[in-house]
């Protein structure tokens, strides 16, 4: 099999798309939405065994909380950042009271939307059909995996392929399929988005930086080539 | 949207801080947090997406189009400042907006934040 031979997914004559995946694929599909989906069930339920401290108040600990400016990790995991962290990013890099204001707002739909584009790839990994809303679904479900999987790979732009002997190879297998659909399925959607909203490019803001900011990435990270 | 007890605290915190000036904040540097917009109504909210080495151009640029109505051009010119420079400024405008574009751009799995311009 080779997986670049045709078209998985494309838009057909009536406004949907065809979607044509091998059964291994689709097994895959089926399995990798329930593990992430467990994931998110046990870190964003203060119920759920180890999701809380034990500590005298039940300030449940939260583990999709946003890495602060610095990229503090896990405290409980030295040198692991929580792959989850990567789903919810901060609004607020310098104002903690916004932040909490913010995460206070939109963590649980967030936490809800993730899980609801899981659920959907998961009850449709055998259609061979989906809906314009359905292929989004799926677009977000996949984006998902892939930022949780590459966290946890520790991805880079200049990560060489992995070796088969590397015991990350199955997880890197997996990331790489899951880019290669998720760029079928983007071109796919591309081709068939409205024309662009008329004076929308007019009122994109310009840059107001010449440079990167101290060369730093949000997470106080060095820019590749940067300062 | 849900209101938590979470926001009810923080809110409060915040509200408590904004109107308790620290001691040490002499009165002529009242209007420098950078935070608080209402003591700079005038100047626009910026939204930024920072690079990150995990979503897929293709994929950064189909966002941009589609949360925004730019076109394919201005769309993949974005993109490319994000991932050659480190980041973009792709929206502004009042914090309201900001901060609905930046949680649009999360729920996309984007690195967005937002900060007062100034």
């Amino acid at each position: 099999m080779s997986p670049r031979q045709r078209r998985r997914i494309r838009p057909d004559a009536r406004g949907s798309f065809e979607v044509r995946l091998p059964p291994e694929e689709r097994a895959l599909l089926a399995h990798l939405p329930r593990q992430l989906d467990e994931l998110l069930a046990t870190a964003t339920d203060p119920a759920a065994p180890g999701a809380d401290d034990g500590a005298e108040v039940a300030r449940p600990r939260d583990r999709t909380r946003a890495p602060r400016a610095g990229g503090a990790d896990d405290p409980e995991k030295p040198g692991v950042q929580d792959p989850l962290r990567r789903l919810f990013p901060p609004a607020y890099l310098r104002d903690e009271a916004a932040e909490a204001a913010y995460v206070g707002i939109v963590r649980a739909e967030l936490v809800a939307h993730h899980r609801e584009t899981l659920a959907l790839l998961l009850r449709t990994a055998d259609a061979t059909r989906l809906t314009g809303e359905e292929l989004e679904a799926w677009l977000a479900a996949l984006n998902d995996l892939r930022l949780v999987i590459g966290s946890s790979l520790g991805v880079t732009e200049t990560m060489a392929e992995l070796d088969e002997h590397d015991p990350r190879y199955a997880e890197w297998v997996c990331y790489s399929y899951l880019s290669y659909l998720e760029n079928e399925v983007v071109d796919a959607l591309a081709g068939v988005l409205p024309p662009a909203t008329p004076g929308a490019d007019d009122e994109a803001p310009e840059d107001p930086w010449g440079e990167p900011p101290g060369g730093l990435r949000w997470d106080g990270t060095p820019l590749p080539g940067g300062p | 949207m849900n209101a938590t007890s979470n926001t009810a605290r923080t809110t409060g915190t915040t509200g408590a801080g904004g109107s308790a000036a620290p001691v040490e904040a002499a009165p002529e540097i009242r209007d420098t947090p950078a935070t608080d917009d209402a003591r700079r109504p005038d100047r626009p909210w910026l939204v930024i997406v920072w690079n990150d080495p995990i979503n897929l151009m293709s994929y950064v640029t189909y966002v941009f189009q589609k949360l925004f109505g730019y076109s394919r051009e201005k769309a993949t010119k974005l993109m490319l400042d994000v991932h050659h420079r480190g980041r973009a400024v792709v929206t502004s405008g009042p914090r309201e907006r900001a901060e609905l574009d930046v949680a649009r751009l999360h729920r996309h799995g984007l690195w967005a934040t937002m900060e007062q311009s100034g």
